[in-house]
This record gives structure tokens, C-alpha cells and sequence, in this order.
């Protein structure tokens, strides 16, 4: 049986899939978005974080039978609302080996993941497999700009991205819409033309840059300094539902 | 009394007003002087106010017979020859009451006349002796069985369950072509609109604290679900009018269509603190366990608050008193080091809780209430027992709340966890730390507050101490006899109490400073570092909560953010039903944002309309006192 860090669990969470949900956090993220508003994610290993002064670690060592023997005791709530368990982070899929473990202990309920689809394809892969359905971040389509604002580029995420799109499996694409930074025609229209005709494709989710984002940078001795003007209001530029796509912006 | 006040009403009608009946008299005078008041205080005690208040007239019964109908019935009773000299005086009071109302609907009717509002009139004309025929006649006619007990000096007047009995004249008309669905609704919304224009003259314990609750859904005498059109009016004209009278209460079920729920949290959303959820499942039975008839269980409604009572039936006194949980457990520590055991300990505290029950009991006696005898031309037995319902009705239970709950099984927790189990604790530190109030003490005082396991957090202990502190609460009250007859009920709420309560109550093992707020209601900690709503729903629904059932619900404050979509709304019905399935007996939602809240303390004028619901009743922010604002904000804190 295998170890995880998980840094939080979050019940009744709302806007992570159907019905009533858990949403596991899974410490760790190779990548380090500048927007980015879980910092305390990145780091594979638990870490101080100091909370109105008062200091407390953030990320806890749980083995894959206790989780999901945790998040297994709300079955019936999650049968009921046609709901279930999300994993997030971080980047879950940088415990895959972890998660598959967890996955497995809930058989006979629904399951999701959210990543940033930067992950090696075989991890990604049985991952995917074992899932109900996915929420797939889509950040940058050009690699370059990915890389300015993301620390790496994106053809790890796009072959993954194909991936999913040919097994098939449901899922909900996510932008982040960034102020200048991805809110931009170019962009979605880019983006729409990765997804369409994706058969598995339930929706295409936009989530407006929030501005507390930056709040929890000094708790775990950062400071955020986004690179783009945080007051602007990013714009909404809707390339999808012309194409058949179901939008929410969130 | 009543013919006088009603005497000095002018009739006032409103541009465009279907139904009418506005109050002009802002203050009702006192019956008794201040001399007399103190007179009767030397042998009597007083309810509150002292008149009767918060119990749930037979609105079905006076709309079907008519203000005539029922004086028929007293005049035919009078006629008994064997009638004491005492019941033959209130039953003339009763007929008196009865014309003063008939004189007050004549006054109407002769001023809308005169405008020229010839349909007013004559529906005035239609409801002055016989019962209502149809919607709007039904309407008018409780909106002046209403008007007259506010004006006899009744309070907390509930509405009871309107959806159910106003729901034959909606179908009545129906059923002729006489209406459609947009005039029924339109009815309906106008009389809600009735409700607020002169609440503000509608006194409580606070501004807003009118009691004029109305119950939406439940069983009927099969047992059968119903949620019927005027159900569904009722939820859609209070959510249109975004008022806060009246206050919806829905009962539910396991069985409830989500659809139901979903509507109901459509309403939470506009942030009115109502619809409160009550669950049949457990309501019904714990009223037939502690006595009421299997009729009487199903017909329940909710009182001003929270607590379940007895339309017609029931003349109890839901919130007489209360027991302080903490309080008791705080008396209890003082003896701690006479004790081997948690379980030897508990055995004390639940002789403790008995004796304070015991007590509790026997202080509440020679309770005088002001006779009432409109009201009870609304309630039953009073026509056959010749007798004023202020002397007693058909049930004549009281209601004790219990405070300090989670402060008292969180204390307990701590007590059995670290110093019986763990042994880190030594009776010398933990008396020490609570007799200086933790002075000298805060490492212990942090650890107590955010570490140490809380009701809420959905773990064994300290759930299981709840349970047994409600517990040794029913069995303290079970099969004593109140001094009118009925009954003693344990409940989960708390009114008022919870403040006073707080004030004198020591430092307490969970790591709460002396005075320091306790939770109110049948709710967590505020030191609960939440995992979340299920969890909370969890812990608060494992309890028997079926024999402490005088009232008191679990209250949980949401986020706004759960409301930005319909599919998030849908999404917190579901949580709903999820906690009404679990066993819980009560909810109570508040939609708050901290923020808000903060700014409205410091800048009352621009948040005027921000209505908060408190210990069960909805009231606007800003009029509130700065002790519950405080409580509002400090729970907010720890976000659900
Ligand atoms: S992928 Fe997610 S967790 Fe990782 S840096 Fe980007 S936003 Fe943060």
C-alpha cells in the first residue's frame, strides 16, 4: 500500500463535477502558473504555513487504504446526488502510482480528476482509466507563451489531451481566464479547434481569475508578483458555443 | 378590550388592494395598569409578555363555519343551565369578541362602499357571519381572524399550515372556472404583502420577531406526502417578494421529491434565513412518543422559532425555560478529582442534569396568562369546557431548550481524552487554566481551542457525549407533570437563552474564555475548524433527536458563492435531502458573506435591507443588537 500527501479535503465541493462532491488536494505540481492561488500545492513534501499567526503544516501523510476508506463513509450521500470524489492539487497526477491505489478502493462510485494534463503519458494514462470522467485544464495552446507563464511548455499536455479526446472518456475542458494573459481571441479560437469533435467533450468551463488568488503566498514565506494587471477584467470570448460546445463561465 | 381597539381602527384601503384590513392603532394599550401588573405578580408568574402568544389557531375551522357559525356554537352552549357564573361570563366575552370582529369587517365594508370598491364590499358582505366559498373570500377572512388577535394583544401569531388549508378554496375555484392560476398567485402575494405592511407594529422580543410563521408540505391523516399548488405559490411569491413575512417553514421527508427541495433552496438563496427544513420522519414520531395523538403528530406546525406545536390543540408553552448543558458540566468539574472514571464521571453529570431538570420543573408555577377570549374562539375545546384558552387547551405542554451543547460534549471530550485516557492533562492544570481563565495557560488554551475533537467534525466522541447529554435531558424531564396538566419537553433550541447563559458561565475545558459566546441552537462549536457541511450535518443527526423534540435546528451559514448558478442551487437541495435522510430533525440556512457583514456593522445606513435569521426568526441586520451582530459575524468566520 502506498503514501500520499494530501493537503486538503474539501466536502459539498460545488464546481467539481456532478452532484455532491469531495475534492481531495494532492500535494505536488511541476508546473508553477502565475496565477496560480494554492501555492502550498507545489511542494511534493508537508510545509509550514503560518495562518494569523498562528503556524501549522500544511500536508499530511495518509496511506491509500485510510483515504479511501474516508472518503468512502459518504457512499450513500454520493449515490444519492449522482456525486462523488475529485482528486485536485497540485497535480495529482504526480502521485499517480498513489492515486490508482485510492482510485481502486472506490470501485462503485464516481470519480474524478482534475489535472493540468502535464504528466507523463503512461501515469496519465492509467489514471484516466480508472476515472469516471475528467476536468482538463487548458491553459496556453502556443508553447511558447505556456512556457513564459507556466515554467514549461505544453507538448506533454496536448499529446495528453489526444489522448483523452481519442479513448473517448467524458470530460470537461478548463480555462482559467487570465487578464492578458490567455482572454484573448487567438487563444480560445485555438483552443476550440483542439477540442472539436471531441465526442467525450460534456462542456468547456471558463473560470475568471480570482483576485484573491495571491492570499495564501505569504503563509508559506512567497509573494506573488503576477506578471499581468490583476485589476483588469479579463475578457470572455466565447469561441466554443458556435461550434456546439456547451460554455459556462464560472 | 378587543371591541374598543378594533372601535378605534380606522378602515384604511389601499390604491389597487384586493384584500384589505390595515392597522392604524401603533401601540395596544396594556389591559392592566402598572399597579395591577404588580399586583398580580405577588402570587403569579408571567409568561414573557404575559398574554398568550405562539400557539397555532384553527384557521381551518373559522374560515369553514364563518364568524357566525362559531357564535351560533357559543350561544348554543350557553344555553347549558348548569354553567358556572365564571363560564357563562366567558362565553359572553366570547360572542362579544366575535361581534367586535363582525362590527370591525361591517366598518370595512360600509368605507369601501362609500369609494365605490363594490367588490370589496360585497366579498366584506360574504365573510361577515358564514365561512369563507371561495380563494379570496378564504384569504380575507383569515387576513381578519389575523388582524383581530394581533389587535387583541396576542403575539407570535403563527399561520400554521396555510398551503393546506387554504388549498380547498384554491381548488374550489378552480374547479368552477372562477380563477386562474395567475390570479390565485396573485392572491396569494397580496395577502404575504399583508403580513410585512404593519409588522413593524407587530411586537416580539426583537424587531422582526413576529412569529408569523407559516408551515408549506407534510403528511396528511394517511400519511401521505403533500406539496400542492398553493405549495408551490407560497414558495414562488416569497422568493418574488423577497420579504420577510411570512417565515416558511417546509416539512419533509426522506420520500420528499427533489423538486420540492430544490425549490426551497432557490428561496434560501435570497438570503431571508427561510425556508427552515423540518423533517416528518422524525418530528412525527417523537410527538406521538410523547403523547399527542397520531392525528395531532401529523398535523404539526412550527411556532414562532422553531418549536413544534399543535394547531388548534395545543396551548403549550414551548420555551419556558432552559437547561444549560455547560453550565452543568461546569458546576460538575469542580468535583472532577472525586472521580476514577469518565464513565463514573458522566454518571454524575447525568445526576446533575436530572436535578437541574428536577428543579426546572418545579419553579414554574401559578403561571398567570391574560384571558385571550377571540383566541379562543380559535382553538379547541374551549366552546365545550366553557373555559379561556389562557386557562389551559386540549395539551397544555411546556418546552424546555438546552444550551451549550456542543460547548458542553466538546468539554466532556476533552476531559475524557486527555485527562482519563491520555493522562496529559493533570487536574491541577485543567483547574488551574479554568479558574484564571487561562492565564498563564495559552499554549493549552490553543491546543483546547484548535485541536481537541469537536462535535461537527463527524468523530466518534464527541458525538456520542451529545447524544448522551440529550439523553439524560428527555429521561430528567420524562413523566413529570407541569402544574397545568401536560407535559415537560426536552428540545435542541436555545432563544435567548444562549446569550444569558454564556454571560456567567466559567472558563470551559473546549478553550473558551469565562463569557466568551456559546454556539446557538443545536449547533457546533465556534471553534470548530470545520471539515465541512457534511461532516457538521453528520455529527448533529446521529442524536436520538427524536425524543428531544420541542424544537431547535442545526444551523449551518453558506457561503454566496453556492448560489452563483441554478446547478450549484440544485446541487445544495441535494445536501438538504442528504441531511434530512441522515435523521436530522431541523434545518436552518443562512446565506452570509463575511464582508458584508462587517461593513454593515460600521456602516448600518447603506445595508438596511440585509436580513439575518438569528435564534429562528428573520430580522434586518442593522436593527439587531451589537451582541448579535457579533455572534452573526464571529460564526461566519469559520466559513461552512
Ligand atoms: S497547474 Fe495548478 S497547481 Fe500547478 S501551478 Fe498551475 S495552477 Fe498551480
Amino acid at each position: 500500500m502506498t503514501d500520499g500527501i494530501v493537503f486538503s479535503i474539501e466536502e459539498f465541493a460545488i464546481n467539481d463535477g456532478p452532484g455532491i462532491r469531495t475534492t481531495v488536494f494532492l500535494k505536488g505540481c511541476p508546473l508553477r502558473c502565475a496565477w496560480c492561488h494554492n501555492p502550498e500545492g507545489w511542494s511534493p513534501l508537508p510545509e509550514k504555513m503560518v495562518k494569523r499567526g498562528r503556524e501549522e503544516t500544511c500536508g499530511y501523510r495518509i496511506s491509500s487504504g485510510e483515504l479511501a476508506e474516508r472518503l468512502g463513509r459518504d457512499r450513500d450521500l454520493f449515490r444519492d446526488s449522482g456525486g462523488g470524489v475529485t482528486f485536485t492539487g497540485g497535480e495529482p497526477l504526480m502521485q499517480s502510482p498513489f492515486l490508482c491505489e485510492v482510485m481502486d478502493g472506490l470501485k462503485d462510485m464516481h470519480k474524478a480528476v482534475e489535472t493540468s494534463g502535464y504528466a507523463r503519458e503512461d501515469a496519465f494514462r492509467s489514471v484516466m482509466e480508472r476515472a469516471d470522467s475528467l476536468l482538463f485544464d487548458i491553459k496556453l495552446v502556443d508553447s511558447a507563451l505556456h512556457r513564459k507563464y507556466t515554467g514549461a511548455g505544453n507538448e506533454l499536455i496536448l499529446r495528453n489531451l489526444k489522448t483523452l479526446i481519442a479513448s473517448g472518456k467524458p470530460f470537461v475542458a478548463r480555462i482559467p481566464l487570465i487578464p492578458g494573459v490567455n482572454d484573448t481571441r487567438e487563444n480560445m479560437e485555438a483552443t476550440a479547434s483542439l477540442l472539436q469533435g471531441a465526442v467525450g467533450l460534456q462542456r468547456v468551463e471558463l473560470l475568471r481569475y480570482n483576485r484573491v488568488a495571491g492570499a495564501k503566498y505569504p503563509m508559506v514565506g512567497l509573494s506573488y508578483r503576477p506578471p499581468f494587471d490583476e485589476e483588469k477584467e479579463p475578457a470572455v470570448y466565447d469561441a466554443f458555443t458556435g461550434l456546439g460546445m456547451k460554455l459556462l463561465v464560472l | 378590550m378587543l371591541r374598543a381597539l378594533l372601535n378605534a381602527e380606522k378602515p384604511v384601503i389601499l390604491e389597487g388592494e384586493k384584500i384589505v384590513g390595515t392597522r392604524t392603532i401603533s401601540r395596544i394599550p396594556s389591559i392592566f395598569t402598572e399597579a395591577e401588573w404588580a399586583e398580580i405578580r405577588k402570587t403569579h408568574t408571567l409568561h414573557e409578555r404575559g398574554t398568550v402568544s405562539n400557539i397555532s389557531p384553527d384557521y381551518e375551522g373559522i374560515l369553514r363555519d364563518g364568524l357566525g357559525g362559531r357564535k351560533s356554537q357559543v350561544l348554543e352552549r350557553a344555553k347549558d343551565p348548569t354553567l358556572t357564573e365564571e363560564q357563562r361570563l366567558f362565553l359572553s366575552a366570547a360572542v362579544e369578541s366575535i361581534e367586535a370582529v363582525q362590527d370591525f369587517i361591517q366598518k370595512y365594508r360600509v368605507c369601501a362602499r362609500s369609494a365605490g370598491l363594490e367588490d370589496i364590499a360585497s366579498i366584506l358582505d360574504n365573510i361577515h357571519s358564514v365561512g369563507a366559498t371561495t380563494l379570496r373570500e378564504a384569504l380575507q377572512l383569515l387576513r381578519m381572524v389575523h388582524f383581530a388577535l394581533w389587535e387583541s394583544d396576542c403575539y407570535h401569531n403563527t399561520l400554521g399550515r396555510f398551503d393546506q388549508y387554504i388549498y380547498p378554496y384554491y381548488r374550489a375555484d378552480k374547479a368552477a372556472g372562477r380563477i386562474t392560476d395567475q390570479e390565485a398567485f396573485d392572491l396569494i402575494e397580496e395577502f404575504f404583502l399583508t403580513c410585512n405592511k404593519d409588522s413593524d407594529l407587530y411586537v416580539g422580543m426583537q424587531q422582526g420577531d413576529n412569529g408569523q410563521s407559516i408551515v408549506l408540505g407534510g403528511r396528511n391523516q394517511k400519511g401521505e406526502y403533500l406539496f400542492n399548488e398553493v405549495s408551490r405559490m407560497c414558495l414562488k411569491a416569497s422568493y418574488e417578494l423577497n420579504l420577510i413575512d411570512p417565515k416558511i417553514n417546509l416539512r419533509c421527508d426522506a420520500d420528499t421529491p427533489l423538486d420540492v427541495f430544490i425549490q426551497g433552496a432557490h428561496l434560501t438563496k435570497r438570503g431571508l434565513g427561510f425556508p427552515q427544513y423540518d423533517n416528518d420522519d422524525v418530528v412525527i414520531p417523537g410527538l406521538e412518543k410523547l403523547g399527542y395523538s397520531p392525528e395531532d403528530a401529523r398535523n404539526y406546525v412550527v411556532a414562532a422559532c422553531w418549536e413544534f406545536i399543535i394547531p388548534k390543540n395545543g396551548m403549550e408553552i414551548v420555551n419556558i425555560d432552559a437547561l444549560s448543558f455547560a453550565g452543568v458540566v461546569s458546576d460538575a468539574l469542580e468535583h472532577l478529582e472525586e472521580y476514577a472514571s469518565y464513565e463514573a464521571f458522566y454518571a454524575y453529570v447525568d445526576n446533575c442534569i436530572k436535578a437541574e431538570c428536577e428543579r426546572i420543573t418545579q419553579a414554574h408555577n401559578n403561571l398567570y396568562i391574560v384571558p385571550a377570549p377571540f383566541m379562543s374562539m380559535l382553538m379547541g375545546g374551549t366552546i365545550e369546557k366553557a373555559r379561556d384558552i389562557s386557562l389551559g387547551g386540549n395539551s397544555n405542554n411546556y418546552g424546555v431548550h438546552g444550551t451549550g451543547l456542543s460547548t458542553a460534549a466538546d468539554s466532556l471530550a476533552v476531559i475524557k481524552k486527555y485527562y482519563f485516557e491520555e493522562k496529559t492533562l493533570s487536574l491541577e492544570e485543567l483547574m488551574d487554566a479554568l479558574h484564571h481563565n487561562f492565564k498563564g495557560h495559552e499554549a493549552l488554551q490553543e491546543h483546547l481551542r484548535n485541536d481537541a475533537p469537536k462535535m461537527g467534525l463527524d468523530l466518534e466522541e464527541p458525538d456520542s457525549i451529545g447524544s448522551a447529554l440529550l439523553k439524560s435531558f428527555a429521561e430528567g424531564l420524562r413523566g413529570k407533570r407541569n402544574e397545568r396538566g401536560g407535559i415537560w419537553r426536552a428540545g435542541t433550541g436555545t432563544a435567548m437563552y444562549y446569550i444569558f447563559h454564556a454571560k456567567d458561565l466559567p472558563a470551559t475545558p473546549d478553550g473558551r474564555y469565562a463569557g466568551e459566546v456559546i454556539p446557538a441552537n443545536f449547533t457546533p462549536s465556534m471553534f470548530l475548524r470545520q471539515k465541512g457541511p457534511v461532516s457538521v450535518m453528520r455529527s448533529f443527526s446521529k442524536q436520538k433527536l427524536e425524543d428531544a423534540i420541542n424544537g431547535g435546528p442545526l444551523t449551518i451559514e453558506l457561503d454566496e458563492s453556492i448560489f452563483r448558478n441554478d446547478e450549484s442551487v440544485e446541487k445544495l437541495a441535494m445536501l438538504i435531502r442528504s441531511y434530512i435522510r441522515m435523521g436530522g430533525h431541523q434545518l436552518q440556512l443562512n446565506t452570509l458573506n463575511r464582508e458584508t457583514l462587517l461593513d454593515a456593522k460600521k456602516h448600518p445606513e447603506q445595508h438596511r435591507d440585509l436580513i439575518v435569521r438569528v435564534w429562528g426568526w428573520s430580522g434586518y441586520f442593522v436593527e439587531l443588537d451589537e451582541c448579535y451582530q457579533d455572534h452573526i459575524i464571529e460564526r461566519i468566520k469559520y466559513k461552512i
